[in-house]
């Protein structure tokens, strides 16, 4: 491998990126607004959950029930119905996410002693926006039937309110949340997002670089020419790599400077270990390029390989704990899952190699093999 | 009259076959290109396939114990936390040894129950279980710490009615409220009826984007365009074969993931019109298809294409409510989402597949779409049609 010839080719390289200008501003700009839009929007913090009413008593008692809902700011509420049908196609249309529904004589049959039930009917569309309402209403129903209970207690037993309510709840849970204390998935989310953005970007500005060399032919030049193959990807892709190398720091400043989360870990092990998942996935768009032949197809395979994994399969959005066994067997495949644990170790864990050396291992293992692959996928005498 | 009558059949019979002409031609194109083919099969099938075994709910989330009481009473609330939310993952000695599990992501709660738990029960006074949660993945520390709380209240609800002697026969004469909550749509909460089905609109959005983008730049990059423009053809008659076909591709390939896929694999209960929901999948490929018109009006290759493809399907398949729920965005965002049209999509697929809604109730959303759609693509042919001046 000689470096003059690595560097004739890098310089070719990088005077046609500066040379298309909308390439050059795109390949910078998507990236940080990716970062910026999804930073803020997505969150799974799930709040005004758009809810109805359909109040059969009409009391006191009922009101003060259904103001509990009413004044959260989980729930927004959006009147009041006057049948079990308006709330089906209500939910239906998905104008409403949940509805509660009070029976008649809620009051009377409390006051005199007897139980009512409170009957919800929520969305079970999506299935976590489902769990997540329901795990409210049952914390709000519980909230009241402790006060509804406490007073019982004291008026049977002659005890104040206060004693009432511990002999009712007598077991407290003190939460504490470690490394997220105020579970603020905008910094989960935007530390996850660096992997989320660096494993598409990198991939499609290498792959679409090198089909359309092959594409329009320029290729041949190099097929003619004395360049061997290594330098000539070596030369090619320095440039892609550098852009994701920029990009990784851009996006760093970002999670820390904009959404201000914590960087607890170690720089340095940090930035080595990002430059190494960028190599690992300007690799892949490598092996797309080697493989298609076409750039359209290029773009779909590139959606096809990082898209879908790094979206499901990288702990962004879905643990992987929580998966399937065969699921999680699946995530272990691809290097995004890796690389979130290093970057959520490295911001609000502060872990470093100590704990992460694996990760690492593996991430340099995926940049080898696919780097190999690539070489030896690549012919300067391709048949057809 | 006759003859003039005639001169315009034949004109409309010229218009007609030369669309045919053109969406054979774009038909042929790309079944030839094999790495395309198998990739869109890959997204229409394999995908899917993958996606059905992520789940978004607390599955087996390993509770270390560290119980300073070692009474019946703790046992019995350690025993609580078991599948299919929570597995034990064993006793510790100390919670400094819990931290470190929790560090090393091999524990996901510490449940702490202090000395003298089961005594402060019986005594009546109140007590309290610390409970430390993993909150760096917000889906599962949220949902984690929801249960846990969950389990403890009923616990402590259970040991105070046992400790005041009320059985279930009393219960009957207690001012309580009791909790019936249904779940519709999806009763037992399975995510494999909803991220298939979530991931099925997500590869339709890319592709009614992405193709058509892929199609119109090509032949500018090849120049190919050039040949089309002193051809007899007119601009529509160049971009509705390649709109036409690349909807026949998503249709086809929305057809072969729901039946031969989605179907079978995940037993997911049709409620509604198939009908409805194809004659809806079709309108919005050819609505969005103006999105990918308007990228490719934009660029002079497929790099810068693909590119700005990215910077208008990602925030609006995350926007939309495919991945997260929709309300959980910011307020601002959620005006921003009413423009997109996926929203819609997502809402009226759902509808009409779990929801078993028909036009009755989705006709709102039918319109915003139509609407929406109309917009998007005609800025999309106009801009097309500019070029050509």
């Amino acid at each position: 491998m000689k470096l003059i010839r690595v560097q004739a080719i890098m310089h070719k390289e990088w005077r046609e990126i500066l040379r298309d200008r909308l390439f050059l501003t795109l390949a910078f700009v998507v990236p940080a607004s990716l970062m910026l839009v999804f930073g803020y929007g997505i969150s799974l913090d799930v709040e005004n959950l758009p809810f109805a009413v359909l109040d059969q008593d009409r009391s006191a008692m009922s009101r003060d029930y259904l103001h509990r809902f009413i004044d959260s700011r989980y729930f927004d509420y959006q009147g009041d119905v006057r049948s079990v049908r308006e709330i089906d196609s209500l939910l239906a249309d998905s104008d409403i996410r949940f509805a509660i529904i009070i029976p008649p004589k809620f009051q009377e049959n409390l006051l005199s002693g007897r139980p009512v039930a409170a009957q919800s009917l929520i969305d079970g569309v999506f299935p976590f926006r489902a769990s997540t309402s329901k795990g409210y209403v049952i914390a709000i129903n519980a909230a009241f039937n402790g006060e509804l209970l406490a007073g019982y207690i004291s008026r049977r037993l002659g005890v104040n309110l206060e004693q009432g309510m511990n002999m009712v709840q007598p077991v407290g849970v003190q939460l504490r949340y470690l490394y997220n204390q105020e579970v603020k998935s905008t910094w989960s989310i935007a530390t996850a997002l660096i992997m989320f953005v660096l494993m598409i970007i990198p991939p499609f500005l290498t792959a679409l670089g090198v089909v359309r060399e092959k594409e329009n032919g320029s290729i041949y030049n190099i097929y003619a020419s004395t360049v061997s193959r290594g330098e000539f990807l070596v030369g090619k892709l320095t440039p892609y790599v550098g852009i994701a190398i920029i990009n990784m720091l851009i996006l760093w400043l970002m999670v820390v400077f904009l959404f201000r989360a914590p960087f607890k870990g170690d720089p340095l092990f940090f930035f080595v270990a990002s430059v190494i998942y960028v190599i690992c996935t300007t690799g892949i768009g490598l092996l797309v390029s080697l493989i298609v032949r076409t750039q359209v197809a290029a773009m779909l395979m590139t959606v096809v390989v990082t898209i879908v994994p790094s979206v499901l399969y990288s702990g962004l959005l879905v643990p992987i704990a929580s998966m399937a066994p065969q699921g999680q067997f699946e995530a272990h495949l691809f290097p995004a899952m890796y690389y979130t644990d290093i970057a959520l170790g490295s911001f609000l864990k502060g872990i470093g190699l100590e704990q992460l050396w694996g990760r690492v291992l593996a991430l340099s293992i995926y940049a080898a093999v696919l780097w190999t692959l690539g070489y030896l996928l690549f012919h300067k005498r391709p048949r057809s | 009259m006759n003859r003039h009558f005639t001169e315009m059949n034949t004109r409309l019979y010229m218009w007609w076959s030369r669309l045919a002409a053109m969406t054979v031609k774009e038909l042929l194109q790309l079944g030839r290109d094999g790495f395309l083919m198998f990739a869109i099969f890959f997204l229409f099938t394999i995908d899917i396939v993958m996606t059905g075994n992520v789940r978004l709910e607390l599955n087996h989330a390993t509770v270390v114990v560290h119980d300073a009481d070692h009474s019946e009473a703790s046992r019995e609330l350690i025993y609580r936390f078991r599948p299919p939310y929570f597995k034990l993952g064993g006793e510790i000695l100390d919670s400094r040894q819990g931290i470190r599990l929790l560090d090393q992501g091999k524990a996901l709660v510490v449940l702490d129950i202090p000395e003298d738990f089961q005594k402060s029960l019986l005594n009546g006074e109140h007590t309290d279980v610390q409970v430390l949660v993993d909150s760096s993945n917000t889906v599962l520390g949220s949902l984690a710490a929801s249960y846990s709380s969950q389990i403890i209240g009923q616990y402590g609800f259970d040991a105070a009615l046992k400790r005041m002697g009320v059985n279930e026969k009393d219960l009957e004469n207690v001012p309580m409220l009791v909790d019936q909550h249904r779940v519709w749509y999806n009763p037992n909460q399975n995510d494999q009826w909803f991220i298939p089905i979530s991931e099925l609109l997500v590869v339709i959005t890319i592709l009614a984007i992405m193709l058509p983008a892929a199609a119109v730049v090509r032949e500018k990059e090849h120049g190919t365009i050039e040949q089309l423009m002193v051809s007899p053809l007119s601009p529509i008659q160049i971009l509705l074969p390649k709109i036409i076909s690349m909807t026949m591709v998503i249709l086809l390939g929305t057809a072969v993931s729901l039946f031969l896929v989605i179907l079978p694999l995940f037993h997911i209960p049709i409620k509604g019109s198939l009908l409805l929901f194809f004659s809806v999948t079709g309108l919005y490929a050819i609505a969005t298809s103006g999105l990918g018109l308007f990228i490719s009006t934009m660029s002079r290759n497929l790099a810068q294409a693909a590119l700005l493809a990215i910077l208008v399907l990602m925030p609006m398949i995350f926007l939309s409510g495919a991945w997260t729920p929709p309300e959980a965005m910011p307020a601002g965002l959620r005006q921003a989402m009413y423009f997109s049209p996926l929203y819609y999509f997502i809402e009226m697929s759902y509808g009409i597949l779990l929801k078993g809604a028909g036009l009755r109730v989705l006709w709102d959303s039918l319109l915003n779409l139509t609407l929406l759609g109309g917009v998007i693509f005609a800025i999309g042919l106009w801009r097309f049609r500019r070029q050509f001046k």
